[in-house]
């Protein structure tokens, strides 16, 4: 490379990491307007919920896309952090705070279980993680001396007021899910752009050919794996102390599983923003737009919705709006 | 001028006597005009609880049209969601019935919902009422705003009282690791084993379809007097059937909720016989009360069918809520806060029979009948105050 390219280079990326960050500003003001513009307790807590299954939407996305592997058991990691979290608030008094990443944490460890599994792959893998969220769940209701088993637990501490702020109240809560969803974002952003993003994409490209190359896969994809559970365990936390609410039935649902797929490939699972996004829309069609059509069986309208998306725009949400503006810029372009 | 300040004072005269009129004709219409509240709820109106939310559902719209009609100053209305079942979705409801108006909340159905939802009822001061969680865990929280109707120890007293009765000397008891039915059995294992009986429990995940094996168990180990089933009406189905094919040498099949209903009868009249589980009322109906043969009469009317299980608890859940929102708007202390205080001076006689709210807002004197299908028929066997038959002992389906 010489050097005139390599500065053309270094300034592109320059270029483009400005652009992110306007963009990443933009998108976090467009994100507090709901508080600015002083939006109902109901309004909030739907945007609470999106932004947690949002959470959960780039946990599973980012082990697909950099991992290279198709979860289906992203539910075990949300129970395992809900649950972790919870007992340490509630039984070791630990602050909430802090008990929400060592919730994380405990999920990270939960899924060393899952290291032999790395070796499988495709629909193997899948299937094996989806027995491991089944064998989670029965674990929670059968050590009921530390779960409360079947019953669940109800009496654990919410979340705090940090600095004045209620985090309890909807806008407190509102601000700190958004707040983790763009943290995690933005260690996504930094990952992918770093020499192990470039990695894991070969890896999902040609494990072998990758393996050639003194690339050690299995450590790499490991990695991810522990990071997706941690992400998927924090979001798990959050939830369970906003719910206040905790059974084995409802930590480890297969919702938990299912409904990230569904936002990360509606939003697109191959970009950043695309599960955040696809996750907001896709609960926020279907609690507000959709509720109000069909109040009884309003879900039908999710799954045209859905169907509809996977025809006209295999890449999602992200590859849509990226089409719409290059067939602009081109259209820009022949007009100049 | 004058001219020009006399038009004035016309057109001001004009106005008054307009704005009076106007006024006037406010006052007489809000003479004659009565008040409307409306009371949110949230059901599973989809999903696998769909059945148990519509049931809800009939009975709440029943009491609603009663109430109305008894009340020429007020008028009530039905804010319906569908909670489907989550969490989330359930106080997201509560907060949009909330502020759309609503002066309370009708709860839905498991203890998982009703937890967050009357969670954030709470908080916004809504009072909250339920007749579908029966977790004690509930009632500890010490919500001011939080009332049930039902709860476990009812359903408990109701299920030991009858195997007292029967003095039987070994109960297996199958249960489904979901919360309610866990919390029975646990409960019904201290009780009958206090009463000197042994007691044995099969504990099953609700996925398992095929009963055969803990049937095969209890059969050749525990070999007990009484099976009792702490279970959902699938489980149930599915464990009757498994005992029909393998005859354990037991005297009766004992059952909880939505067990001694018409419905099971009709749709496994080959399973049900002799089988006794909960319920309020014989089948067909006999009520004794005014106030609930007005519910079966309507209720028949509306539905075209008998009054059930769930419609009868969301019946009076409803009459005792809209009780105490007539009381609290007649002494104007509803928009302060008197809804909660005049819920906790309930002291009224249902169809489950009286109901009062202790301190955490639970319903102390509630208990259950027990009924034994029979032919089509239910027959109240248990306790002896409320029967109007002698239970067939020992009484199998086979």
């Amino acid at each position: 490379m010489t050097v005139t390219s390599a500065t053309s280079v270094s300034a592109a990326i320059r270029r483009s990491g400005g652009r992110g960050m306007a963009l990443g500003a933009g998108l976090v003001v467009l994100a507090l307007l709901p508080l600015a513009a002083g939006a109902s307790p109901y309004l909030l807590g739907l945007l609470i919920s999106a932004l947690i299954l949002s959470g959960l939407a780039l946990s599973w996305a980012l082990l697909g896309n950099l991992g290279g592997m198709v979860s289906f058991g992203h539910a075990a990691f949300f129970g395992v952090g809900s649950y972790a979290s919870a007992l340490l608030a509630a039984k070791l008094g630990v602050p909430v705070l802090l008990a929400i990443p060592l919730g994380g944490v405990i999920a990270t460890l939960s899924s060393l279980a899952m290291l032999p599994a790395l070796r499988l792959s495709g629909p193997y893998f899948a299937l094996a993680i989806l027995a491991y969220a089944q064998i989670f769940r029965i674990l929670a209701t059968e050590l009921d001396w530390l779960t409360g088993g079947a019953a669940g637990l109800q009496r654990y501490p919410g979340l705090p007021t940090l600095f004045g702020i209620n985090l309890a109240d909807r806008a407190g809560s509102y601000v700190l899910v958004l707040a983790c969803v763009a943290l995690f974002a933005l260690v996504y952003v930094v990952l992918r752009k770093s020499h192990i993003g470039t990695a894991l994409r070969a890896i999902s490209d040609s494990e072998d050919a990758t393996r050639v190359v003194g690339v050690n896969a299995t450590l790499l994809k490991s990695w991810m794996l522990f990071l997706s559970a941690f992400i998927a365990g924090v979001f798990g936390a959050l939830n369970a102390h906003i719910i206040g609410f905790l059974e084995p039935d409802y930590a480890f649902s297969g919702i938990w599983s299912v409904m990230p797929i569904i936002a990360a490939v509606f939003g697109g699972y191959r970009s950043v923003l695309g599960p955040i996004f696809g996750a907001v829309v896709i609960y926020l069609f279907d609690q507000v737009i959709a509720k109000s059509l069909i109040p009884v069986g309003h879900q039908i309208l999710l799954g045209i919705l859905l169907a509809v998306m996977v025809l006209l725009a295999p890449n999602g949400l992200s590859g849509l709006v990226a089409r719409i503006f290059s067939k602009t810029a081109e259209k820009h372009h022949a007009g100049a | 001028m004058v001219r020009k300040t006399s038009a004035i004072a016309s057109a001001t005269l004009a106005l008054a006597l307009m704005a009076g009129v106007t006024g006037a004709t406010a006052q007489d219409a809000s003479k004659t005009e009565p008040k409307t509240f409306t009371i949110g709820a949230h059901m599973p109106l989809t999903g696998s609880l769909a059945r148990s939310g519509q049931a809800f559902n009939e009975g709440m719209q029943v009491a609603v049209k009663l109430c109305n009609a008894a009340a020429p100053k007020y008028q009530v209305k039905i804010d319906l969601i569908d909670d489907e079942s989550t969490p989330a979705k359930a106080v997201s409801a509560v907060e949009k019935l909330a502020s759309d108006g609503s002066v309370a909340i009708i709860g839905g159905y498991g203890s998982n919902i009703i937890g967050p939802a009357s969670d954030a009822s709470d908080k916004l001061g809504k009072v909250y009422i339920t007749a579908g969680a029966v977790s004690d865990e509930l009632t500890k929280r010490g919500l001011k705003t939080f009332f049930r109707i039902n709860n476990n120890a009812g359903y408990q007293r109701g299920i030991a009282t009858l195997i007292g009765d029967l003095k039987p000397e070994k109960v297996s008891i199958i249960a489904s690791t979901k919360e309610a039915p866990a919390l029975l059995a646990e409960g019904l294992e201290k009780d009958l084993a206090a009463k000197g009986i042994k007691v044995t429990v099969h504990k099953f995940d609700p996925a398992i379809t095929d009963f055969k094996p803990i049937i095969n168990k209890i059969k050749l180990q525990d070999k007990p007097d009484i099976i009792m089933m702490s279970a959902y009406e699938n489980d149930y189905v599915g464990i009757i059937r498994a005992a029909k094919v393998l005859k354990p040498n037991v005297k009766l099949l004992v059952g909880t909720w939505s067990l001694a209903t018409p419905k099971m009868y009709t749709e496994f009249p080959d399973l049900m016989n002799n089988v006794v589980g909960t319920s309020f009322l014989p089948f067909p109906v006999e009520v004794k009360s005014a106030e609930g043969k007005t519910f079966a009469d309507t209720y028949k009317q509306m539905y075209n069918k008998d009054i059930e299980y769930l419609s009868t608890l969301s019946f009076v859940e409803t009459m005792v809520l809209c009780d105490a929102l007539f009381r609290a708007a007649d002494n104007g202390t509803l928009e302060k806060g008197g809804l909660a205080d005049e819920m906790r001076k309930t002291d009224r006689d249902s169809l489950l029979g009286r109901i009062q709210f202790d301190a955490t807002g639970d319903n102390p004197n509630f208990s259950l009948s027990m009924g034994q299908h029979r032919n089509g028929k239910i027959i109240l066997v248990s306790p002896k105050s409320a029967a109007n038959g002698e239970i067939v002992y020992p009484g199998v389906p086979w």
